[in-house]
């Protein structure tokens, strides 16, 4: 028994109507990495809150070291050494590195915080992550990469034992990745156990030990060694084959929708895009996180404006200050953070799907028209399949994948020429994933132009007829279906010849 | 729009609160507060409040703060009253350049249509001024590059010292016979211009002081009926006849200041979205300097609208009879308040309860708002906006517009307010008309469920929550609860609704991830 860090027995969890997790057990070694996979709603976020002392569980036991203990607050399971890494860091900006890794167990002297002392002892742990800054540097400056090193170097001022990483890469580039997966390996040597939640199935073959998938808050199954592999996990997460996984259908391509001119962006004024999009067309604008994809998507629909350059809407020459006109312009965009930009997030689902038509279906007085909002809603609650008890379901309390259905409801009940989609796919579970992939194939078939940033490089491949590389605000590249793999994609995004990233 | 549920709530939350108080005062102080009289003050001074918790209501939705409410409010009084300012200016009178002793001569503007044997009112001040018999008409010439006729008159007027000014020495008009007084009615020569109800008269004689008198009616042919009679008057006298000038008419004065108000809404809105301003920071610099202007505009002077209490004074105090006559009466002369019936009709000293007119106006806010901000696009979109900004952005919504409409339409509903609360007091004093009013608004408004937050309220609530207040503050005069008190009372209400609602937020919150 003592072999195990960490011991999990029968946890289960309830919440009114949804049993969130049953019956779920799982050990733990120390130096070992073990991934927690499931679809959304498969129950890993109940499980790591439980292990996390974030909330109690309903039955079941958890031992540390062999012995039985239960935690209250996220305080008590740190005391023993168990740390809950969450997907949007936990640090202050304003605050300096040091000041953030001693946050709330400040070293004093006669009641002065004793910073020299913060930053000796900070170096310490910065090393040990391998993060080069100094502890002065506030937070704020750094790259997200860089603070989820600080945040893991806090983890370690705690003796953290066992870190618990909830999709610690969906906001890393490839290269921030790859040094924290560097830091995990090494971390692991050291004897730290770590529990990694991913929907990335290539980064979790790389890292795992040991794989457990969850499927509908119960335990599925355990893949050890070279079973993880990638058609392994997916069918223990689905119950489905992934054959039908990029399932494309030849369709017509047509006149081209789209054509941006020497278009710059205010984060990259020295690199002007041009691009086209035809009718009927998925194409596909991959690169490295931060490479100036969003900035481009942003500036086509109008939310900051284009310095310079023009955009043809169909053969004619349009300006778009804002969004309003973009929308006039029959374009449409789904938003890469669903929760602030995609979504209000307070509002129920038809209140979501409506606003964007409101001011059209208004008669001439401005009123609103609800009939036509609730016919709309149901149509695409329908078409969608989006999961909900009903229209009047506020967002929040949907499940990422129905939410970004909830997204793509209200621009299709506009019937855009042109549909923009960031990060389509972000956060949302694999069954769904493969719906999105499916609606996107089909609104081609009904000949709508679509322009699609995506980080994950098998999506890209997957459904584009073509693809854009983009590498710091540049675009470096232009990619027929056939060129499409994995290595030239990369080597584009990354501007380099000789670079080639093995990333399965 | 969204949780309609925890709205409606809210809503009955708080008027149970209401209901509550409404019963404790039927019960503590029956004999006061069952009057038709308080129960009209009431009405009345929940309407006015309630016009200002709607406007700041919908800025409040729009997740912005306004601030400058209770110095608007001042500002819109006060320039109604400047606009509705009457002045009384003797009919046909023209302004005197030069005075020329000597020479006998005065020199006035070009047009003047004096005719030669004319008797003239001429007026400096005070001490100078009299009766001028127009001897000769002399050239029209410049003066100082204006355009004067040099009258010869008799006799001549005393000497300026100080004559030859940028501005006229004095002024001077046309005076007519008086060809009968008797009782207080005067009769008038008869190209005498005609003159109307609350016209005055001046009376002038070469030896007697002069007396003004306001008209009260038109008589019989030439006859003039005055307000009062004076023995000392006769048709020795001759008239200077004077006419009531308002500065504007009323409905021009209406449109102007609602024209105004509107402009510093449009301001505040472009401060704030176009400048990226913060919306308290813009609003509390309204604040002051509304205050200051309403201040120097009037001469820190107590402004009002006497001459309009026919009109103005009609609508603040009107009311609509309901015909319904009661009064609560004691039972038992010996118990206090506790044995009480309510008397109908009959009852000695009962009276009459009416709907005061400004219930109306309050009602046609509230129908025109729940309409704007539930039904039309404008009002979804503002909710929208307060909810999440950004979303709505990205979702196609002008935000810029739609704040900027939220600041209007509080802006011109702070200027309504304004001008109901002007004609109601009649009287205000620039240095403190409208104090605090913005914080009343908005301890309604976030009493009846409007969260700071933005996204969330609903006029209804704002309304009853307006109704608290005045309920509040009617119940501290009834129940003899000290005045220094007033305050803490007010607060610590809005203090225990607000908690108590966040309390049922947190619980609704917990239950819905229950069931999530």
């Amino acid at each position: 028994m003592s072999e195990h860090l960490l011991e999990v027995d029968r946890l289960s969890k309830s919440f009114p109507g949804v049993r969130a997790l049953h019956q779920v057990s799982l050990t733990l070694k120390p130096g070992e990495v073990l991934s927690v996979i499931g679809e959304n709603g498969a129950g890993k976020s109940t499980l790591m809150k439980i292990l996390a002392g974030v909330q109690p569980a309903d039955s079941g036991q958890i031992f540390v070291d062999g012995k039985k203990t239960s935690f209250e607050t996220t305080r008590a399971a740190m005391d023993h050494g168990i740390v809950l890494i969450h997907q949007e860091l936990n640090l202050c900006d304003n605050l300096n590195v040091g000041q953030n890794i001693f946050l709330g167990r400040e070293p004093q002297k006669l009641g002065i915080v004793d910073s020299r002392e913060i930053s000796r002892r900070s170096e310490e742990f910065l090393k040990r992550v391998g993060l080069s800054v100094s502890p002065q540097t506030i937070v704020g400056r750094l790259t997200i990469g860089k603070q989820q090193m600080v945040e893991i170097a806090k983890a370690l001022s705690v003796d953290a034992r066992v870190l618990i990483m909830d999709e610690p890469t969906s906001s890393l580039s490839s290269k921030e990745s790859a040094s924290l997966f560097e830091l995990i390996e090494s971390l692991r040597d050291q004897g730290v156990s770590i529990i990694y939640i991913s929907h990335r199935l290539a980064e979790v073959k790389r890292l795992s030990d040991r794989v457990i998938v969850l499927r509908d808050g119960e335990y599925c199954s355990e893949l050890i060694g070279n079973e993880i592999t990638h058609a392994n996990m997916v069918s223990n997460m689905v119950g489905r084959d992934i054959s039908q996984f990029y399932n494309r259908t030849p369709h017509p391509i047509g006149e081209t929708v789209l054509k941006v001119n020497q278009l710059t962006t205010p984060h990259w004024p020295q690199h002007p895009v041009s691009l086209e999009v035809k009718a009927g067309e998925i194409v596909g604008l991959a690169g490295l996180v931060g490479s100036g994809r969003t900035e481009l998507l942003r500036s086509i629909f109008g939310i900051d404006r284009p310095l310079s350059g023009s955009l043809e809407i169909g053969k004619k020459t349009v300006q778009i200050r804002n969004p309003k006109e973009a929308v006039h312009h029959g374009i449409a965009l789904v938003p890469e953070d669903r929760k602030q930009h995609g979504l209000i997030i307070d509002l129920s689902v038809q209140d979501n799907v409506g606003i964007a038509g409101l001011q059209k279906n208004a008669n001439r007085f401005g009123f609103a028209n609800f009939q036509r909002q609730k016919s709309d809603t149901d149509t695409m609650i329908d078409r969608l399949g989006i999961k909900t008890p009903s229209a009047r379901q506020i967002a929040k309390f949907l499940s990422g994948g129905n939410q970004q259905k909830v997204v793509l409801g209200k621009w299709l009940s506009m019937a855009p020429k042109l549909l923009l989609l960031d990060e389509p796919t972000r956060g949302v579970d694999i069954g769904a994933k493969q719906e999105i992939y499916q609606l996107i194939e089909k609104l081609a078939s009904e000949s709508m132009a679509i322009l699609f940033v995506s980080s994950e490089l098998e999506e890209v491949i997957g459904i584009s007829d073509r693809a854009y590389v983009m590498h710091e605000g540049q675009l470096t590249g232009e990619l027929d279906r056939s060129e499409l793999n994995e290595e030239s994609i990369m080597r584009l995004a990354t501007n380099t010849a000789e670079h080639k990233e093995a990333k399965t | 729009m969204g949780d309609r549920g925890t709205g409606l709530l809210k809503i009955a939350g708080i008027t149970t609160l209401l209901l509550l108080l409404w019963c404790i005062l039927v019960w503590e102080s029956p004999l006061s507060f069952l009057t038709p009289n308080n129960l009209e003050n009431l009405l009345r001074r929940t309407s006015l409040y309630g016009v200002l918790g709607i406007g700041v209501a919908f800025v409040i939705i729009s997740s912005g703060i306004d601030l400058s409410i209770g110095s608007l409010v001042c500002l819109a009084a006060c320039l109604l009253a400047l606009f509705l300012q009457v002045d009384y200016v003797p009919v046909g009178q023209v302004e005197v350049w030069q005075v020329r002793a000597d020479a006998s001569t005065i020199s006035v503007a070009a047009e003047h249509g004096f005719k030669q044997g004319d008797e003239l009112w001429y007026y400096k001040d005070r001490r100078n001024k009299g009766l001028v018999k127009v001897v000769d008409i002399g050239d029209t010439e410049l003066l100082d590059g204006k355009s004067v006729t040099v009258l010869t008159v008799e006799p001549p007027p005393k000497r300026d010292q100080d004559s030859r000014e940028e501005k006229p020495v004095g002024k001077i008009s046309s005076t007519f016979d008086v060809v009968n007084y008797g009782g207080n009615a005067a009769e008038l020569e008869n190209n005498a211009p005609e003159l109307k109800h609350n016209d005055k008269i001046l009376f002038v004689h070469a030896s007697e002081t002069p007396r003004e008198k306001t008209i009260d009616r038109n008589g019989e042919a030439n006859q003039i009926i005055l307000t009062d009679e004076d023995s000392g008057l006769n048709a020795d006298f001759r008239a200077v006849p004077i006419r009531k000038t308002p500065y504007m008419s009323i409905p021009l004065a209406l449109l102007s200041v609602f024209g105004i108000v509107l402009c510093l809404g449009v301001i505040h809105g472009l401060l704030i979205t176009r400048l990226k301003m913060q919306p308290f920071v813009v609003t509390l610099c309204g604040l002051l300097i509304y205050r200051g202007l309403s201040r120097w505009l009037t001469n820190d002077q107590t402004v009002g609208f006497i001459e309009y209490q026919e009109t103005l004074g009609k609508v603040a105090t009107g009311r609509w009879e309901t015909g319904i006559q009661f009064m609560p009466v004691k039972v038992d002369p010996t118990d206090d308040a506790s044995s009480w019936k309510l008397v109908w009709d009959s009852a000695e000293g009962a009276q009459m309860f009416g709907v005061p007119y400004s219930f109306f106006i309050f009602l046609a806010v509230i129908v025109s708002a729940i309409i704007f901000l539930n039904l039309t696009v404008w009002g979804r979109h503002l909710q929208a906006v307060g909810r999440n900004e950004e979303a709505a952005r990205y979702s196609g919504i002008s935000t810029h517009r739609i704040t900027t409409l939220a600041y209007v339409l509080c802006a011109v509903l702070t200027g309504l307010g304004g001008v109901m609360f002007a004609i109601d007091s009649n009287s205000i004093a620039p240095s403190s008309f409208g104090n605090f009013f913005e914080l009343y608004a908005i301890a309604a408004a976030v009493l009846g469920g409007c969260s700071l937050r933005g996204g969330e309220g609903s006029i209804l609530g704002v309304v009853v929550g307006t109704a608290l207040m005045q309920t509040l503050y009617n119940s501290i005069v009834l129940l003899k609860i000290p005045d220094e008190l007033e305050f803490t009372i007010i607060g610590a209400v809005i203090l225990f609704g607000v908690a108590g609602d966040e309390l049922t937020r947190m619980l609704a919150a917990k239950f819905r991830s229950k069931e999530a």
